[in-house]
This record gives C-alpha cells, sequence and structure tokens, in this order.
C-alpha cells in the first residue's frame, strides 16, 4: 500500500447490492486459483467460483460471504464481484442448505435420460450447479458463520 | 325516466365499484413503489454486467457468432413481456402493437417467446406460433424466471434457430408513462443496436481521460464472453422483466384512478337524476293534493 489508498469492495447480485464498503483486502477464489487483492492491485477480469469470498476490513476483522459463479473485476482500487447469489456467512440456514442438497440429489437420481436427451442433460446441469452452491453455502456457514 | 328505485339501485352498483377500484389503486400502487424500489436495487447489476460486456469484448480478438453475428439473418426470434393479468390499460396492447409491428419488418416466421398470459392469449387468438411461453411470474419476477426466459433466448441462437434475437418490452419512465421498447439481445456488437453503440463511443471517450492500465485477463477474454454473453442475456431479459412490473402495476394504479374518477362522476350524475325525479314526484303528488282539495272546495 505504498500510495496509502483505500481499497473499495463491491458484492453485487441481480437483486441488490450485499456488500459495498471499504476493505484491506478481497479474497476470492478466480479461476486459476485463490487470489488476495489489495489496495493499488492492477487491473483483472476473471470469473469467480462457487465458493466464498473474505473481504478482511481495518483490524483483521473480516466478514464472509458464500457467493455463486460469477465474475470479478478489480480496476482503480474497486473490486467488483458480480455474483447470482451473495450470503453473509452470518445469514445462511446451514440445514436449508443441506436440504437444498439433499433435494438436489435426490431430483438427480430420479433423472431419466429418456426421451430428451439434451434437456436432461441440460436439467443435470442446472441441478448440480444448485447442489454445488447448497453445499458451499452449508460449508460456509458452519466454518464461518455465527 | 327511470324509477327512482331503478336509479337508487343503479346508485349502490356504481358506488361499490368505485369502492372496489378505488381498493385495486391502492393494492396497485403499494405494489408500483416495491416494483420501483426493486428496480433500482437492481441496477447496479445490470450496469456493471452491461460496462464488463463493452470491456471484455474490446479486448477479445475473436470474432464469434454471439459477438459479431451470422452475416445471413435467415430467422429472428422477438421476446414480448406483458403482463398475467389486465385491468392496466393500455399497457399490453402497445408492447403487442409493437411485437406486431416488428414481425411484419423481420418477416412473419419470426420465432416468438411469450412472457405473460397476456401476450400468450394474443398470439393464440392472432394465430402467431409461439415458440415457449412463459407465465405466472410478472407481478413479482424473480431472477430465476428471467435466467429460463434468458436461457431459452440464447439457446435458439445457439442451436442456429434465431439468428438475431429481439426482447419487447415496457420501458419504465414514470408511474404515468411506459414506453414500449425494442432491444437486440444477440448478436451483440452490431449497427442494428444503436443504444450499445452509443454507449460505446461515449466509453471510448471516457478511456481517454482515463489511465490505460490494461486489464489483465486471467482466464482468456474469450472464455470470460462465453460465460458473460448468456449473463448478459439474462440480466437483460432481468431488467425488463423488472421494469414491465413497474410499469404493470403503475399503468393499473393510473387506470384504476381513472376508473375511480368516472365512477364516482356517474354515480353523481344518477344521484342528480335521482334527486330530480324525487322532486318531480313531490311536486306531481303536491298538485294532486292541491287539484284534489280545489276541486272539493269547488263543489
Amino acid at each position: 500500500m505504498a500510495s496509502g489508498r483505500q481499497l473499495f469492495c463491491r458484492i453485487i447480485t441481480p437483486e441488490r447490492m450485499v456488500y459495498d464498503g471499504e476493505a484491506e483486502m478481497v479474497k476470492v477464489r478466480i479461476a486459476d486459483g485463490d487470489i488476495g487483492v489489495m489496495a493499488d492491485h492492477q487491473p483483472i477480469v476473471s470469473t469467480v467460483g462457487i465458493r466464498d469470498v473474505q473481504v478482511v476490513k481495518e483490524g483483521d476483522e473480516r466478514e464472509v460471504f458464500a457467493v455463486s459463479d460469477g465474475f470479478f473485476k478489480v480496476s482503480e482500487n474497486l473490486v467488483q464481484i458480480l455474483v447470482e447469489e451473495a450470503t453473509s456467512a452470518n445469514d445462511i440456514d446451514a440445514d436449508a442448505a443441506e436440504n437444498d442438497v439433499e433435494e438436489a440429489d435426490r431430483e438427480l437420481s430420479e433423472l431419466s435420460g429418456g426421451d430428451d436427451e439434451e434437456e436432461a442433460g441440460r436439467r443435470r446441469e442446472e441441478l448440480q450447479r444448485r447442489r454445488s452452491i447448497g453445499e458451499n453455502m452449508a460449508r460456509v456457514a458452519r466454518r464461518y458463520g455465527e | 325516466m327511470a324509477s327512482i328505485r331503478d336509479l337508487k339501485r343503479q346508485i349502490t352498483s356504481v358506488r361499490n365499484q368505485s369502492r372496489v377500484f378505488s381498493a385495486l389503486q391502492t393494492v396497485s400502487a403499494v405494489k408500483f413503489r416495491k416494483a420501483e424500489a426493486r428496480v433500482k436495487k437492481a441496477r447496479p447489476y445490470a450496469d456493471n454486467v452491461e460496462e464488463m460486456m463493452r470491456e471484455v469484448a474490446a479486448k477479445s480478438t475473436s470474432k464469434t457468432a454471439m459477438m459479431v453475428g451470422r452475416g445471413e439473418v435467415r430467422r429472428v426470434a422477438i421476446a414480448s413481456l406483458t403482463s398475467d393479468r389486465g385491468l392496466c390499460g393500455g399497457f399490453n396492447s402497445q408492447v403487442l402493437r409493437r411485437t406486431m409491428r416488428l414481425r411484419e419488418e423481420k418477416g412473419r416466421d419470426a420465432l416468438q417467446v411469450a412472457s405473460g398470459r397476456k401476450s400468450v392469449s394474443f398470439f393464440r387468438f392472432r394465430g402467431v406460433e409461439i415458440a415457449d411461453e412463459f407465465t405466472g411470474h410478472t407481478d413479482t419476477p424473480s431472477y430465476e424466471d428471467a435466467r429460463e426466459i434468458g436461457r431459452k433466448l440464447t439457446q435458439l441462437f445457439e442451436d442456429e434457430e434465431a439468428d438475431e434475437v429481439y426482447l419487447v418490452f415496457n420501458r419504465f419512465e414514470s408511474a404515468l408513462t411506459q414506453r414500449p421498447v425494442v432491444k437486440k439481445l444477440l448478436p451483440i456488437a452490431d449497427e442494428g443496436s444503436d443504444d450499445w453503440e452509443d454507449e460505446n463511443n461515449d466509453r471510448d471517450r471516457d478511456d481517454e481521460n482515463r489511465s490505460d492500465v490494461p486489464f489483465e485477463f486471467v482466464n482468456s477474454a474469450e472464455e470470460i464472453l462465453g460465460k458473460l454473453v448468456p449473463r448478459y442475456v439474462e440480466t437483460m431479459v432481468w431488467q425488463a422483466l423488472l421494469e414491465g412490473s413497474t410499469g404493470e402495476h403503475g399503468a393499473r394504479m393510473a387506470a384504476m384512478q381513472s376508473a375511480t374518477d368516472n365512477a364516482n362522476e356517474i354515480a353523481d350524475t344518477l344521484t342528480l337524476q335521482m334527486n330530480k325525479a324525487r322532486q318531480a314526484q313531490i311536486t306531481q303528488e303536491l298538485l294532486e293534493i292541491v287539484g284534489g282539495a280545489e276541486a272539493l272546495a269547488s263543489n
């Protein structure tokens, strides 16, 4: 932080802005692994995986969010994370998330590859995505939640 | 002239109607405010997705069909977004009229995607074949709904069923005005989509003033684009759905307002008529009494 400039972070979903504020460091899993962004980071664009985003604030206080897949951009000391879903670890209902996983599993096992192969493939992909999101939310809640 | 009893009955029924309209108006007003707040909250996401799209597209060297089109346009797909319910003035008909005009321009074999019960029944009635329909969500749309529609549209393009994809919806301007607009979703960079070009030019000017630090792409621009384009389509549909639902509630609010006013006016006219009729009856009775008394006196 040579210039002493402040880093800002925004986590944005289609419904609302989930986080908008200052940060010392933002930890995200992007396409090629985990990255920790601090102030004056070079501009970068990447995809984000279904994982957690950690916003480290002053005094090592941190906020953790479970996010679904999306996009990530750093430019001019602003970290932007565009994802479909983002929930603070403290707000996640871990049991509900685990129920989601079970339900997705059940639907996956019931999925017949019968009449429409292509449609079934799409459905399977969608269910697998739902499953990973649920799994991730449960994991984040258990690990970081209050 | 109608009898006093008939008039009384009419007045009661009109007053009741007025009460119903007024209640509907109140409900729509509440829904409208909620929907408006949702549109505002959703804007940052849509703006950022669009901005990212521009930035990445500018850096991408590949010319995929999604970006530049297929050269020849054999068939287009049109998605029209209307409401599920009526009683909202010209809200739906203006979108549907615009759709029909677009169909004339782009060829009648255009694939039609319908969102909202009103558009489904309209196209059925007109004998327009519906490629896919989505209903039951227009009151308070969720992102999931937008994703389903967006995915369908992207799929139509990817499967080469359509070479261009258009969205027709009501742009929300105020509670009283909604403007039907046509937005080209795919392919993305094309002379046809004027608002895109305009923003692109603005962008270029901005960039000159900006420090020219190139973005580092962790995965290639192409790979990001591959994921970003479908997301962009979904986001545009999402924004349109939200604006549509806000406009729907706004239009219904306005329609119900004028219906209430109208009903009250009719009730007033009828009351006046009833009073006149009652007065006439009283006068008539008085005359009969006076006439009778005079007849007796003269005897």
